[in-house]
């Protein structure tokens, strides 16, 4: 076992993974970097196969193999629209794993300690090792050879990273179940939550601290197990309580969590690598679940603990009516528009529009017609989904642009079409300081000339939220389902 | 109605009030139209054209003067033509009645309404009627063509087999209708083109036309342009000052100066002095397009070109729009027409001046035997006024600098504030961690930094592939599961092979995920 190389190894791909993520900072970067990251991963299972992971070689190969078929499944039969499942279900992988090597870690501490006691040797490691016990701890392979040469303080730290490992592992893992089971339609999408609410919360993170306190004074392995289910309930309850709209804002802060949790094993383990990856991913999930954040004018806590922010009034009333339009009347209002102005939402993703409006842009465009793509940040359920759904429909990405580089182009625009996006379209954020969405940053599309809204019927979106957009002068309502309207739409534009 | 337009009389004068377009559309409102034979020939519209759709001919002046209801003009009338007007008749031309008080006069005896084109209020409305605009833009545009035709050099610059040839720099002085035309002709040209206006508000309309605006640093309240109608309204002595100077400094580099500077019912500021024009490179051009009004160069000689001393050329033209009759003429017309569009709002061919509408009130300027001159300010104002907020913005560079200043200063303490108790924090727990712990902490506290640092540089649209990446790469618990493998405890195998498994399944679908939506991003 050559430790060194090992370790020579870990640091090239440290480097790898760092240049992997600094790469995404543009499209045609980002296609050579995820290059790095893969040859990263390489080196880093190869060395660790070759290194201190020598045993068992053809199980580890095997079961490589099968997760390699599964996983190539998994990526070449999602649909764009389903990513969101698809990252929320991976996380919860990465959970359950860190879960399992937390508790290999206890039972291997355990073993070494029975032999350790066998031959009649103290362990941990006292201050002054006798020869015998040096001489016996170097008869341990793997991971149990690293744990051997412990002291009592090094034991009680593992420990404490154990418990953090198991602690944030098992949360991730049924948290991201529940999204999953969300995104996907499983799971009913409205906010739920047992009777008790916060207090279950609470308690059960109360029960948890218990647990890690007993289990640290030395208690057995059954405190381990309660404090792993108490988790798991953390991560099922807490999820359960947040509606739909707020899934970016989850989904990045699972990713964030499934970061931390590798980074606990990886001091647990000793081993840099886990650590150092682990940071980089619960770090890039923390920013973005701030940038989500940001983006709906909303604290980090309010959004994971479930409800809109305080409200200190009620909220004003709308006056006038939805006024509905036909294709026709959407379609000659674009052919006399020099400048058009996109703006997609969850409903697009839903409807699976995205093709349609692809062509509708392709349309427009080559009849000498300016088409730009305006995404607001927590568009979708997923950071960055929407840019995704695009992108996989042929819009370029240089015509889709973020809000605050399009928000002070829309008094020029001639005409806007709002498909499927209820709430990052509402000038109530900015009228009305009694909207539960008050402050948030929106999309001023009401300043356009003429605004078209693709939506399936009347009535307030996910949130509950009445949209005086709906009401304005020069906003028409084009109802139906996304999908079926713009195809309607695309033979009468010229 | 019948609608008349004379030959104009004023020498050199080549406009003419009607074309034969606008006689087309005067027609669809109900009007019957007529012109003097060859009133449109210098203009370029012969009389087979006007003839070809449906205008009368009348072969002499006095003949149309007493067969119309309504007479059009460009210039205004003078005392003689003025007498063959009857009673009831309406005069629509440039009238001046600032400046033509006894015209009005008797304009206002002889019972005879007059519509002033240079009245027309200057809102939203009645832009399509403001004959000053559309004629203050050709002269912008022909001030540039008359320089270039008396500059002896390129205005673009160009590198030919022959030599590098420099471009032209083009001083534009005053940015109004004229201005901004002149700017958009010089650059288009080719030219480097500066402008100066004492309005700061339209720095952006000069930059949109490409030039550059000449910045005067000079703290002083400035009068907003809003509230005099747009126009420039006249500056303190000190302001002027800062201004000449600025001007000095830029004599010498400048090629072509164009003047455009007017401030309304007042002669023209001379803003150009002779010592600028003696610092002038030779065979410099200047285009005084304030000539009427006494021009803003000192030696603005009206309707004449001179050649100085050291050989700059100063244009003192009053009839640039006349030079350009044919063009002049026709957008002249469509204001006339417009004009008229709005005398009959029931397009039946009947007048109603409806002196309660203030486009019709502000022009007319003589109406049933009375002057109705000056006329009362117009209901809506003519531009919005500018917030005072954003003049409050506008802080003096030593006060920017400050604030940055400032802003750097608690940045500072808060960067080093948050150091300072994360290194507290690391050193408390260095006093009782042991050293392993503390090797691994300082690669994990390295690691979120260089986290941060990268992260924030990820483009928004790529948030998902970083996701579905940064989940693949924390399927890196994989390592923890292979060393654990090899176990000799069964159940640690079983469990480490479960992870291995589930995490194998994560770095392949991962990956192959992300490469998949990276290669749909595509350049248009």
């Amino acid at each position: 076992m050559e430790l060194g190389f090992t370790i020579a190894a870990y640091v090239v791909a440290a480097v790898l993974f760092v240049l992997a993520l600094g790469g995404l900072s543009n499209q045609e970067s980002a296609k050579r970097a995820i290059w790095y990251g893969i040859v990263g991963m390489l080196i880093a299972v190869l060395a660790t196969m070759i290194g201190p992971g020598s045993g068992l070689w053809w199980v580890s190969l095997i079961l490589i193999v099968i997760g390699a078929a599964i996983g190539h499944q998994l990526a070449t039969r999602v649909q764009m629209t389903q990513m969101p499942e698809l990252v929320a279900i991976m996380h919860s992988l990465v959970g359950l794993a860190a879960v399992f090597v937390g508790f290999n870690a206890d039972i291997e501490l355990g073993r070494v300690t029975a032999e350790f006691h066998a031959q009649g040797l103290p362990f941990p490691r006292p201050e002054d090792v006798t020869v015998e016990g040096a001489a016996f701890a170097k008869t341990f392979s793997g991971f149990a050879a690293i744990l051997a040469k412990k002291t009592a303080v090094e034991v009680n730290i593992l420990r404490i990273e154990l418990v953090l490992g198991i602690w944030i592992g098992a949360v991730t893992f049924t948290g991201s179940v529940i999204a999953y089971g969300k995104l996907a339609g499983k799971v009913s999408s409205a906010a739920k939550q047992l009777p008790g609410g916060h207090i279950l919360n609470a308690a059960a993170a109360i029960g948890s601290l218990a647990m890690a306190g007993l289990y640290l004074s030395g208690a057995e392995v059954w405190t381990l197990v309660l404090l792993t289910l108490l988790a798991l309930f953390i991560g099922y309850h807490l999820i359960m309580r947040i509606g739909g709209a707020d899934m970016p804002v989850v989904v990045s802060m699972l990713n964030s969590y499934s970061g931390w949790a590798a980074a606990a094993i990886g001091f647990s383990l000793g081993n840099d690598l886990l650590i150092v990856v682990g940071a980089l991913v619960g770090s890039s999930g923390a920013i973005l679940s701030y940038i989500m954040c940001r983006a709906m004018n909303r604290s980090f806590v309010s959004v994971i603990l479930g409800g809109f922010g305080g409200t200190s009034g009620p909220q004003a009333s709308i006056d006038g009516q939805q006024v509905a339009i036909d294709a026709d009347g959407v379609a000659a209002a674009l052919n006399d528009a020099d400048n058009v102005v996109i703006v997609p939402g969850y409903g697009m993703a839903v409807a699976q529009a995205q093709q349609s409006v692809s062509e509708l842009t392709r349309k427009l465009r080559n009849s000498g017609k300016d088409v730009r793509f305006a995404i607001h940040p927590v568009a979708g359920r997923l950071p960055g989904h929407m840019n995704v759904l695009l992108a996989e429909a042929k819009v370029p990405y240089d015509i889709v642009l973020e809000m605050d580089e399009i928000n002070d182009d829309f008094p020029e625009t001639d005409v806007v079409i709002v498909i499927g996006s209820n709430d990052i379209v509402n000038p109530a954020a900015q009228d009305d300081p009694n909207s539960p969405i008050a402050g948030m940053p929106v999309l001023e599309v009401w300043k356009a000339k003429q605004v078209f809204v693709s939506k399936r019927g009347q009535g307030a979106g996910y949130s509950g939220i009445e949209n005086p957009l709906f009401f304005k002068e020069n906003t028409r309502m084009f109802f139906g389902d996304a999908k079926e309207s713009l195809d309607k739409l695309l033979p009468i534009i010229n | 109605m019948k609608i008349g337009a004379p030959t104009e009389t004023v020498k050199g004068e080549s406009r003419v009030a009607m074309t034969p377009d606008s006689a087309v559309h005067l027609q669809k409102l109900g009007h019957e139209c007529f012109i003097e034979g060859g009133a449109g020939k210098s203009a370029g519209f012969s009389d087979a054209a006007y003839e070809a759709v449906g205008v009368t001919i009348v072969s002499s002046r006095a003949e149309l003067f007493s067969g119309v209801d309504i007479v059009v003009k460009v210039r205004p009338p003078d005392a003689k033509e003025l007498r063959q007007f009857s009673q009831g008749q309406t005069l629509i031309s440039f009238f001046y009645p600032a400046a033509n008080e006894s015209l009005m006069q008797k304009a206002a005896a002889a019972g005879v309404t007059t519509v002033a084109m240079d009245m027309v209020p200057r809102i939203s409305r009645a832009q399509k009627m403001d004959a000053l605009s559309s004629m203050a833009n050709i002269a912008g545009y022909r001030a540039i063509i008359e320089a270039g035709n008396n500059f002896g050099r390129f205005f673009t610059g160009q590198v030919t087999a022959a030599g590098k040839v420099q471009p032209a720099k083009v001083l534009v002085i005053g940015a109004g209708v004229a201005g901004l035309a002149a700017i958009g002709t010089a650059t288009s040209l080719g030219a480097i083109t500066l402008a100066f206006d004492v309005r700061p508000e339209v720095a952006e309309q000069i930059e949109s036309m490409g030039a550059e605006f000449v910045f005067l640093e000079f703290e002083e309240e400035q009068q907003d342009g809003a509230s005099t109608g747009g126009y420039a309204a006249p500056s303190s002595p000190e302001f002027r000052e800062k201004q000449l100077e600025k001007f000095r400094e830029l004599a010498p580099e400048v090629d072509i100066v164009i003047t455009t500077a007017l401030i309304p019912n007042q002669d023209a500021p001379v803003l150009w002095t002779k010592d600028m024009v003696a610092a002038m490179q030779p065979g410099s051009v200047i285009v005084d397009l304030a000539a009427e009004r006494g021009g803003n160069c000192e030696l603005t000689e009206e309707d004449k070109k001179i050649v100085t001393d050291n050989d700059v050329t100063i244009i003192g033209y009053t009839d640039f729009p006349s030079r350009m009759a044919t063009q002049a003429s026709s957008l002249f017309a469509t204001n006339i027409r417009h004009v008229i569009a709005d005398l009959t709002p029931n397009k039946d061919g009947t007048i109603v001046h409806n002196m309660e509408d203030d486009v019709i009130r502000g022009a007319t300027v003589t109406h049933a035997k009375e002057i109705t001159f000056p006329p009362p300010p117009p209901k809506v104002s003519a531009i919005a006024a500018q917030p005072k907020a954003a003049l409050a913005r506008e802080l003096s560079p030593a006060e920017k600098r400050e604030q940055e200043a400032a802003a750097f200063r608690a940045q500072t303490f808060k960067q080093v504030a948050l150091l300072a108790s994360g290194a507290i924090l690391v050193l408390a727990a260095g006093l009782v961690a042991p050293a392993s712990f503390m090797q691994h902490f300082i690669v994990f506290v390295l690691s979120v930094f260089v986290g941060l640092q990268v992260i924030w540089n990820v483009a928004h649209s790529l948030h998902t592939p970083l996701m579905a990446v940064t989940n693949a790469i924390s399927s890196i618990i994989i390592l923890g599961a292979l060393i654990q493998i090899g176990s000799s405890s069964v159940l640690i195998s079983i469990l480490a092979a479960a992870g291995v498994l589930m995490a194998a399944i994560n770095i392949f679908g991962g990956f192959l995920v992300t490469r998949r939506m990276l290669a749909m991003f595509q350049k248009s």
